[in-house]
């Protein structure tokens, strides 16, 4: 999806230095190679590590506080951080780290529902395309085109305006615009796989058109459009941050990772590190999720 | 029917500034003037720009009560009467005297006859009908105007200087209504326009500006009449403004308001934020300030819904809410706790602490008493209902968001979950209607108690669905059916009384009006209702 | 070149008619009642008493079906009328136009940052010859992708505006206010500007003729700037122009952080006020903004690779 800060579906479609797979070696020595590959990539593996720690947060976040995000200490407000408070107190005395923390487990269920909305839509859209071709093609096709027409931003905003503020309907939005891109990878998919000689022998041994569609194609174009959602992923995070902050999340005092930074934006000339560590921590997800997407799309590749 | 010259003759008014003058001078006297101090002899000519804190979403003075719309609106429209800030005593602008029946039902207003409006036209005693007229005929969206005439019978043109206006019933507060803007006196080419297309520009008033143009979330734009000679008895100098140019620039956030003050882009800044007040004394600005009179910020009850209408909830919520800590965490030492229905600025204002304490424990005893037992998360619930209240609010001040969110920490301490519904400020006349909240959280502002009755009576726009035929409305509408101050003193009181005692209204803290000044600005003063009035003022 | 032409005026038509078709679809049928969010967004409507939804919906036409308010509502905006705003019954079109100039204004900055700064960066990365440099000039891009601009813009605020007190924080006046957001609107696009035109650049150089080119002695700027530029352009061109609604869209993020007014202000402002003509509007635009920049790169790419001319026919409308 083409979000608001860009343009990750671009990104994430261009090409790039694949990392090259592991070589194949010996029994013995295939442990070895694996360990190899990624001690050669120090940088995936800190990635690996930040996307865990960030869905452990989301799922469990008491594992990594035990202060309330919602309850501060007023007379403790606006201190910088330290060790009681690693991203220090935010104007309501309410330690930011715990917000953050728990800001994780909102801003990654409307990501994943985002996601989901474009994976289950676009991967419909597309196998109904690929597999039935002709006129059917034609007309969804052109309808994932329209979708990509309208800036993916705005078309959010348009949905939000209809549907109204909240996160789960931020997330809605989000996912449709990335509907159109699922899509095509799905239609390319099934087109690459219909063309393979096994389906095609299952069509010569008179297998019906949909379980020959459900039992062959759907499980072997399934790998790309995995690997699109997760190329995804760092994108929609952005996206609905990005709405968050803009106010059409949730009412206050929930914690979201864009309405926390909206949030400190009245106190950056003095409070720093309350737009500061929760920006951090998304541009932190987002490299993490992209670097790993990418190394993922490398492999399948 | 007896008539009285004016100032002997009506005693309420005399209290009314005499109670005001004795709450401002308790006020501090920083505010004097506005606090900006003189630097030799005014000059005419320059611009000025203020940063308002919020859209003004309507430019007609007659539609919107918010104080952002009020401070361009009230350099475009004069009013019949003026009142002092000092003493609250009610002088003469566009007209020169005036007469009340002893009823206070019949009002006589004598113009001076040299002022027009910007179109040309006479402010005559038909202008004054048509105003008068066609704010009744606004109704509801004549959000203040409508409930200061109410039971309005008509206003008589008796000669073209000559208009008077009268009343089905004692209308006590009337007079002093004369002297805001929500009442000022517009040309018939304004008057005769549908509200909406009166809210994007086309307002002509009588006033020392002229609007140009308003840009909604922009900025509204305003220019001197050369012509202007009429202006009120308080001002410091006749004749046309100093300022040849007013620009009012919206900017919501409160940091880049402080900023654009600070890097000389703008002039003055409404709402200076209180994590920011410090900053910008330290670097040679004036903060003037000045505490509003009328409604203080607080939680009021909608009657209607099954939970608010519970007096014991009710009750709850005014204890567990610690008015203290608010002001202490979110508002910066300008601001004061509410003490009662009103701020402690407004005429006839009592003091009702002792009925607003903070008492967590008793307001869970209360709770308990009812039936509320602590659920599982720590929200009550009875019969398997949760506790929970939705406060509806608007984004016109800029700490009410943390104000709230302390409030719904302290609210959830003794169980209670308090949910927050923000509301655009476009949209807060119909969500009022509407009525699809337990409480709604805001402050208004006017020096004379009756606002009590524009908020709460039964016969006006009741947002809050009092029921009528209790005692609280026979003690509103008694105060101002009355022209004995001392009954007027007592009927207010009890109505003060009514609101906090049964929890139907929870004020936390009062407004306090605090603007960040450049040093070149002069002159910037505070209306009786700590609105600016830019005649004055000038730059060097 | 004239019948390419016509052919994609015409496909270029029909993607505004159905981006129209699906942002109506989406503002009008799909809340469950769009005269309650009207209502509610009207400052008209402060008493919403039966006769004046009933009222509400004759002024805006929802008492008529919906493929009848579709037509009526298409063919307004064929002649680009849009209808009126709820919230202040200004003409759509013309509030568009009133905050579109100052929109273009940074829009054009941003992406001459962009273009400088991305095809900078991939200039520089393919030119140096240390590995380790070269990787880390290459690992920035992604780098900008991955960081929210509104926390991109609030930080430049907080260092150059308020720390260092170098450019103003905010607003519209004077040629320093744009330099921010301009840099902060500009960082995604460039980012992928720099990506792509990285890795054609590449790939130009491997080409047999850049061989050719050392052989004959050419020195190594010529080579990498001249010819290789040349044929590596495409690429990001093509990219740019499926961008340039993004630095619109964009705008709303960046006019918000930065208390510019403009396009993105408005759009804000029509979405809380749940304004639906007027967002129906400013979606439209976009998607207008949209189709004419990848007209005009279609139109300009022939320009720069002649091979293109060819391969015409079988080029599908938008990417």
């Amino acid at each position: 999806m083409n979000g608001v800060n860009g343009v990750t579906r671009v990104a994430g479609t261009a090409p790039h230095q694949a990392p090259s797979p592991p070589a194949v070696t010996p029994e013995a020595g295939r442990l070895a190679a694996r360990l190899g590959y990624w001690l050669r990539r120090p940088g995936l593996v800190l990635s690996v590590l930040v996307v865990g720690a960030v869905l452990t947060a989301a799922i469990l976040p008491e594992l990594f506080t035990s202060r309330d995000p919602l309850t501060g200490v007023p007379a403790e407000k606006l201190r910088g951080p330290s060790a009681e408070h690693p991203f220090g107190t935010d104007q309501l005395g309410r330690d930011l780290f715990a917000r953050t923390v728990h800001g994780a487990a909102l801003s990654l269920r409307a990501t994943s529902l985002a996601v989901a909305v474009g994976l289950v839509a676009g991967s419909a859209m597309g196998l109904l395309a690929g597999a039935l071709g002709g006129r059917v093609d034609d007309v969804l096709m052109r309808c994932a085109d329209v979708l990509l027409a309208i800036p993916a931003l705005l078309l959010s905003l348009a949905i939000v305006t209809a549907l109204g503020f909240g996160t789960t309907r931020v997330a809605i939005a989000v996912g449709v615009t990335s509907v159109a891109g699922f899509a095509r990878v799905m239609r390319a998919e099934v087109l690459r796989v219909r063309g393979t000689v096994y389906v095609e022998a299952a069509h010569a041994a008179g297998a019906r058109r949909h379980s020959v569609l459900l039992r062959h194609v759907l499980p072997n174009a399934a790998g790309p459009v995995l690997v699109f959602a997760a190329v995804e992923f760092g994108a929609v995070v952005l996206a609905v941050s990005a709405l968050s902050f803009l106010g059409y999340g949730a009412e206050p005092p929930t914690p979201e990772w864009g309405s926390l930074v909206s949030e400190g934006r009245d106190y950056l000339a003095g409070a720093w590190w309350l737009t500061t560590f929760p920006g951090l921590t998304i541009a932190a997800t987002v490299l993490a999720a992209n670097r790993i997407a990418r190394a993922w799309e490398g492999e399948e590749r | 029917m007896a008539r009285s010259r004016r100032r002997t003759a009506l005693p309420a008014v005399l209290l009314v500034s005499l109670l005001a003058t004795a709450a401002c001078s308790a006020a501090g006297s920083s505010s004097r003037d506005g606090g900006v101090g003189d630097a030799g002899e005014p000059r005419s000519g320059g611009e000025l720009n203020f940063a308002l804190a919020s859209d003004p979403v309507c430019v007609d003075p007659h539609q919107r009560a918010t104080n952002d719309a009020i401070y361009p609106a009230r350099q475009l429209v004069d009013s019949l009467t003026d009142q002092d800030p000092e003493t609250g005593e009610i002088v003469p602008w566009l007209a020169t005297a005036w007469e009340v029946d002893d009823e206070a039902r019949t009002f006589t207003f004598t113009l001076r006859d040299d002022a027009t409006f910007s179109d040309g036209t006479p402010v005559d005693a038909q202008a004054v009908k048509d105003t008068f007229d066609s704010v009744v005929a606004l109704g509801a969206q004549a959000a203040l105007g409508s409930g200061y005439l109410s039971g309005y019978a008509g206003t008589e043109v008796v000669d073209a200087r000559t208009a008077r206006v009268s009343f089905e019933a004692p209308n006590a507060q009337f007079l002093q209504a004369t002297s805001t803007s929500a009442l000022g006196i517009l040309a018939r080419s304004t008057t005769e326009l549908p509200a909406e297309e009166r809210c994007t520009g086309n307002v002509v008033g009588s006033g020392p500006f002229v609007l140009d143009e308003y840009t909604p979330n922009v900025s509204v734009v305003q220019s001197r009449r050369a012509d202007y000679a009429w202006g009120s008895s308080l001002w410091r100098h006749q004749g046309p403004a100093y300022l040849e140019r007013l620009t009012f620039t919206i900017i919501p956030e409160s940091g880049v308001r402080t900023g654009a003050l600070q890097s000389g882009q703008v002039d003055a800044i409404g709402g200076v934020a209180a994590q920011d007040e410090a900053s910008l004394a330290a670097a040679g600005f004036t903060l003037a300030s000045r505490p509003n009179p009328g409604l203080p910020f607080a939680l009021t009850a909608n009657l209607s819904r099954p939970l608010p209408a519970d007096e014991a909830i009710r009750r709850a919520v005014s204890l567990a809410v610690d008015r203290q800590e608010v002001v202490d965490t979110v508002l910066s030492p300008s601001f004061t706790v509410a003490t009662g229905s009103l701020a402690h600025t407004t005429a006839t204002y009592t003091d009702l602490s002792e009925l607003l304490p903070h008492d967590p424990d008793r307001a869970a005893a209360l709770l308990d008493d009812a039936g509320w037992v602590p659920g599982p998360d720590g929200v009550r619930v009875r019969d398997g209902e949760e506790l929970r209240l939705t406060a509806m609010w608007i984004p016109n001040f800029g700490p009410n968001e943390n104000a709230l969110q302390l409030i719904q920490q302290q609210l959830r301490a003794v169980g209670i979950d308090l949910r927050l519904r923000t509301v655009p400020l476009p949209e807060l006349p119909a969500a009022q209607e509407e009525g699809d909240f337990d409480y709604f959280w805001g402050n208004t502002t006017r020096t004379d108690p009756d606002i009590m009755r524009t908020a709460f009576s039964a016969d006006l726009r009741n947002i809050y669905r009092q029921p009528s035929g209790t005692p609280l409305q026979e003690a509103l509408a008694a105060q101002n059916a009355t022209t004995d101050p001392e009954r007027r003193a007592a009927t207010s009181a009890e109505a003060q009384r009514l609101l906090v005692e049964d929890g139907s209204t929870v004020p936390v803290f009062e407004l306090t009006t605090v603007l960040g000044v450049a040093d070149h600005v002069h002159d910037l003063d505070f209306e009786a209702s700590s609105r600016i009035r830019l005649h004055d003022t000038w730059v060097s | 070149m004239a019948r390419f032409l016509a052919r994609r005026i015409v496909q270029s038509v029909l993607v505004l008619w159905a981006s129209f078709t699906l942002a109506f679809v989406v503002l009008y049928l799909l809340p469950s009642d769009p005269v309650a969010i009207m209502a509610a967004g009207g400052g008209e409507a402060s008493a919403v008493t039966d006769e004046q939804v009933a009222e509400l919906r004759e002024t805006y036409g929802l008492d008529q079906p919906a493929w009848r308010q579709y037509l009526e509502r298409l063919a307004d905006a064929a002649h680009g009328d849009f209808g009126q705003s709820v919230a202040n019954g200004e003409p759509v079109g013309r509030v568009i136009a009133e905050s579109l100039p100052a929109t273009l204004q940074l829009a054009g900055c941003a992406l001459l940052v962009a273009a400088l700064g991305g095809g900078g960066l991939a200039l520089a990365a393919t030119w140096v010859r240390r590995g380790w440099l070269r990787q880390a000039l290459l690992s920035l891009p992604a780098l900008g992708v991955s960081a929210p601009t509104f926390w991109v813009g609030l930080l430049l605020v907080q260092l150059v505006s308020f720390r260092w007190g170098l450019l103003p924080a905010f607003g519209n006046e004077g040629w320093d206010a744009i330099v921010l957001p301009a840099i902060t609107l500009a960082l995604p696009v460039g980012s992928v500007l720099a990506q792509v035109f990285a890795k054609s650049l590449r790939t130009a150089l491997a080409e047999p003729y850049a061989e050719t080119a050392w052989a004959k002695g050419a020195s190594p700027a010529r080579v990498h700037l001249g010819h290789a530029v040349r044929n590596a352009a495409l690429p990001p061109l093509t990219v740019l122009g499926l961008l340039l609604g993004n630095l619109l869209a964009g705008s709303v993020v960046v006019e918000s952080v930065f208390s510019r007014t403009g396009l993105g202000r408005t759009t804000a402002t029509a979405v809380n006020s749940q304004d639906i003509p007027m967002v129906l509007g400013i979606v439209s635009f976009g998607a207008l903004v949209f189709v004419l920049a990848n007209l005009l790169v279609d139109l300009l790419g022939p320009l720069l690779d002649p091979r293109l001319a060819a391969e015409r026919a079988e080029r599908a409308v938008p990417a």
